[in-house]
């Protein structure tokens, strides 16, 4: 195996690893939930932001914005706030179109995410221009005669075992019933005493926060923050979690992946395909919806009459 | 009423079978209506009553099985041309289409007995209009037919008709197709006795008025299952259970025990 | 809504014709003091004024009835007012060149806000990708007139069917999934177009097209100043009256389909698919339909802007333009003609009269959205009920 060989697949599969962060929220929430909301990729690439704001908070206040200890309470608290705004959205916007034809959420959810785009350009200073975001690991380290970038080993085990949590707090926890009741049923839910609102807000908090850290590791790979990363990457995440079947954990996941590694051998062996690579992973995406509309691994849904 | 017993068959069902995954929602169900025949289909839920209607009219395709209109097999055939075949259908929950005026609703259910496409309707106006416009009429004498009350609504949003109005509505529309096979899904669903009352009136003059009409009523208040349909079809769990006069079926211990019994109590009490 | 019942309302002929009359001449009177306008507090005004006016209509409906039925009574005399109306218009403009070039795109947005509505307002089907059939529109006329030096008169039907063709291809995913899966096709169509736009050599990639010749009828060149009965009107007029008749057209269209079997369809599979498809719809094909009517008009409205304004690049034709056609629908009115009309010029007009403001046009049009959503799903003006046989 070649070395430039092995860093395409560091690269894939870190790649994919960021996907997947964003598109298990899309999953839980429009396939688990059936909550359209399709501003979830623009509520996570908040958190780079958040990050920045409060980096610099806190070096004007105490002067040191260089720290271990501040740049690990910016993550924190990025991912936190982020998880926040989510149920926020929620709060604000998103429940009003609980009971409305389907289209009403869609685009009122798209125009949130356009919303908050514009938000960060107007309110973040400087906000139409990049950022430069810190890699949040440096070095490498050397496994088999290969050289891995420690940030890599980082993102695929944060991702791991936040998926890992995830998969748990579904299956194994009452917050876990409890969702799995609302999304089978919200009224019988709400007669064994499960308050489906608050189940919203809490799925909201989870799925916001691990996007929070899927925005957090993309700024981090691409270097810097921009206010329309989450045009591409929101769109890729839920395109993922769409080929994969929405509601299907283990989807999303394959979606990300298979997504990123699309997009990895675009760029690696078309000519220009780094400029192309959208249209290559949106063909994808048709194809898989003309052929298996319900995704890889979806069940097919049948209609009640 | 009854219909002679020479009736021709015009819609069959031969070891239809529906299965949902593992589940088995239909296990070889067979039926025939005849020409002028009104069969009711009771059975608890889940029995399979609404699975049968999907069937017949393409909403889903059977495991196995077929159904045949006149002979002719309409399993694959798409749900809008089994419509312009002869079939048409009501819903359980009524599903009209809310935000369109009452007249709008039988119009639309007259889109097979008309024609026009996009270059039609811009450039040949005339024509369109014309034909819509005939449509219409034909819609409002259909209103009228079903029910006085109804045509006097008939500029009215759909979704702003009392509960009972809605039924005779969807029953308009669906008639608007002229179908040869009528299905209604539990048509008295969330009236009350005097409304049921009426509305078996209604179907009745519809019936009237249509001695080739074939009916399929899926019920659950007794009422209406022992004064309207010629006979009667039960459904457990997914299976036939017995099927002929309702002074037959009301003595066979397993539907007392299953769905009579308490049903009628209910009423005696009531 | 209150109906027009034409017994009770119908009135004496001349004080109907003197309504109608009165209406479309408020109507252009206040379009002419919006656009020569520049002080931002009168722009305020205005709006103001409007309101107050829909908010009248609202609360006084006989009045709304009495306009309508006037409207309805007379429709000849409104339609031959409303031609000479636009066919003075660009006289009463002082000149104003700017105000020209505004009501242009403003009839361009009209044309495209009415594609869309076949879809958003008629069938409900979201499509995030009339900006991207816009585009197609737009650079396949100018491919044709650069490379094979096509006229513009034929220019114009051929993008048309070209934008047709990938309307068609863009609605086939719509025969199999619905919804936020859709919604997500269009999105991703939009991507894609842009992207290829962007890249492709012949389309010029990120630069565009530049050049493109300017449109020649009986060999009055459309650059040139138009001169109507010795009054000197300036070059943007060509355009003017050319979109005026596409938009025209664009609402006989409308209003002939609505009124049509086939706009019953696309209504009866809105409020509810299964149903329509229980009534002998077949609801695939009108989807389809839906997405080729929609990209044809906007095929045309792309010709136009190509060579109005002589070059065009990918940014033209970005998700936003189709986001911001979207707002014009939602906020005027879906499956309302006059409401998305109005919708068009209004969210066209207002962020170029309120300059201060039009950096933030983007974050007004998606908080217009949302609140629209929220508060008055319906739009400005509401859909009406038909009526038959008059």
């Amino acid at each position: 195996m070649s070395e430039l060989f092995f860093q395409q697949i560091v690269n894939w599969i870190t790649l994919g690893s960021i996907y997947a962060l964003i598109a298990v929220g899309f999953s839980l929430l429009f396939g688990v939930l059936n909550i359209i909301h399709f501003s979830h990729g623009d509520v996570s690439l908040l958190a780079p932001f958040f990050g920045l704001a409060v980096i610099s908070a806190l070096g004007s206040v105490l002067g040191d914005a260089g720290t271990i200890t501040t740049f690990l309470l910016a993550l924190v608290v990025s991912i936190a706030v982020t998880g926040a705004v989510g149920v926020l959205l929620d709060l604000v916007v998103i429940q009003r179109f609980r009971k409305a034809p389907a289209m009403m959420a869609l685009v009122a959810t798209v125009a949130l995410g356009i919303v908050l785009r514009e938000l960060i350009r107007h309110l973040f200073p400087n906000g139409s221009n990049p950022h430069a975001f810190p890699r949040l690991v440096d070095g490498d380290i050397a496994i088999a005669g290969y050289s891995v970038p420690l940030f890599s080993l980082t993102v695929v085990a944060v991702s791991a075992l936040s998926v890992c949590a995830l998969f748990f707090m579904l299956n194994n926890t009452r917050l876990g019933l409890h969702i799995k009741a609302v999304s089978q049923d919200r009224d019988a839910a709400r007669l064994m005493a499960i308050h489906p609102g608050r189940i919203f807000r809490a799925t909201f908090f989870v799925a916001s926060a691990i996007g929070a850290v899927g925005g957090l590791f993309f700024s981090s790979y691409a270097g810097m923050a921009r206010f329309d990363f989450s045009i591409d990457v929101g769109l890729i995440g839920f395109s993922a979690a769409v080929v994969g079947g929405l509601g299907s954990m283990p989807g999303a996941i394959i979606g990300s992946l298979l997504i990123a590694g699309l997009d990895t051998l675009v760029q690696a062996t078309v000519p220009n395909g780094a400029s192309y690579r959208l249209v290559f992973v949106f063909l994808l995406v048709i194809g898989v919806l003309v052929f298996r509309p319900s995704g890889l691994l979806g069940r097919t849904l049948v209609e009640k009459v | 009423m009854g219909i002679s017993p020479s009736a021709p068959v015009v819609l069959e069902g031969e070891n239809l079978t529906m299965r949902f995954g593992g589940l088995v929602a239909m296990a070889e169900v067979a039926f025939t209506l005849k020409r002028g025949e009104i069969l009711g289909i009771i059975g608890p839920n889940g029995a399979g009553k609404s699975t049968l209607l999907n069937i017949i009219t393409g909403i889903y395709i059977p495991s196995s099985g077929e159904v045949r209109l006149e002979g002719q097999r309409l399993n694959g055939v798409p749900a809008h041309r089994i419509v312009a075949r002869g079939i048409a259908r009501t819903f359980q929950s009524s599903r009209l289409f809310a935000d369109l005026s009452v007249l709008d609703n039988v119009v639309i259910g007259r889109h097979v007995h008309t024609k026009a496409g996009v270059f039609d309707a811009i450039f040949r106006r005339g024509r369109a209009k014309a034909e819509l416009d005939a449509a219409a009429a034909h819609a409002e004498g259909l209103l009228k037919s079903v029910s006085r009350g109804l045509y006097d609504q008939r500029h009215r949003p759909a979704g702003e008709l009392a509960q009972a109005d809605r039924r005779r509505l969807e029953i308009a529309r669906a008639l608007a197709t002229d179908p040869k096979v009528l299905l209604l899904d539990e048509p008295s669903s969330g009236m009350d006795d005097a409304d049921t009352d009426a509305l078996m009136d209604d179907i009745r003059a519809v019936c009237a008025q249509r001695p080739e009409l074939a009916l399929m009523i899926i019920e659950h208040d007794m009422r209406l299952v022992a004064s309207l349909p010629d006979r009667v079809m039960v459904l457990d769990y997914g299976q036939k259970l017995a099927d002929g006069p309702y002074e037959e079926i009301r003595k066979i211990p397993r539907v007392q025990e299953a769905y009579l019994g308490r049903k009628a109590t209910q009423h005696a009490g009531a | 809504m209150a109906h027009a019942s034409s017994s009770s309302t119908s009135g004496n002929p001349v004080s109907g014709m003197l309504t109608v009359i009165a209406v479309q001449a408020a109507g252009a009177l206040y379009l002419r003091q919006f656009l020569l306008i520049d002080d931002w507090r009168f722009v305020l005004g205005l709006l103001v004024l409007f309101a107050a006016v829909l908010v009248f209509l609202e609360r006084v409906p006989s009045v709304e009835t009495r306009i309508e039925a006037a409207f309805a009574r007379h429709s000849r005399l409104a339609l031959l007012m409303g031609i000479a109306l636009v066919l003075g218009f660009p006289f009463v403009l002082e000149g104003n060149t700017y105000a020209l070039h505004l009501c242009v795109i403003s009839m361009l947005y009209a044309v495209l806000a009415l594609a869309l509505n076949f879809q958003l307002g008629s069938a409900n089907i979201p499509n995030f990708a009339t900006g991207a059939s816009y585009g197609i529109g737009a650079y396949a006329s100018a491919l044709l007139a650069l490379n094979f030096g096509v006229s513009f008169w034929l220019a114009l039907p051929a993008a048309a069917v070209v934008a047709t063709v990938f309307g068609f291809l863009l609605g086939i995913p719509s025969m199999r999934t619905r919804d936020s899966y859709l919604a997500l096709v269009t999105i991703a169509f939009g991507v894609v177009v842009h992207q290829l736009l962007n890249n492709l050599e012949f389309t010029g990639g990120p630069n565009g097209l530049v050049g493109i010749p300017v449109p020649e009828l009986f060999g009055h060149a459309f650059s040139d100043p138009l001169v109507i009965l010795g009054h000197t009107l300036p070059p943007q007029a060509n355009f003017y009256y050319l979109s005026a008749l596409l938009v025209f057209i664009s609402i006989v269209f409308a209003e002939r389909l609505h009124d049509s079997r086939v706009g019953l369809a696309w209504n009866a599979l809105r409020a509810d698919e299964l149903a329509a498809r229980c009534q002998g719809i077949n609801v695939t094909w009108y989807k389809v339909l839906a997405f080729a009517v929609d990209a044809f008009l906007a095929g045309f409205a792309g010709t136009i802007y190509a060579f109005y304004v002589g070059f065009i690049s990918p940014d033209n034709f970005t998700f936003l333009v189709s986001v911001t056609i979207m707002t014009m629908v939602i906020a005027g009115g879906m499956d309302n003609i006059l409401g998305v009309i109005v919708g068009a010029f209004l969210l066209t007009m207002l962020p170029e009269k309120l300059r201060a403001f039009s950096d933030y046009r983007i974050l007004f049009f998606g908080i217009t959205v949302i609140l629209f959503l929220m508060i008055r799903p319906q739009g400005l003006f509401p859909q009406r009920l038909r009526r038959y046989g008059d």
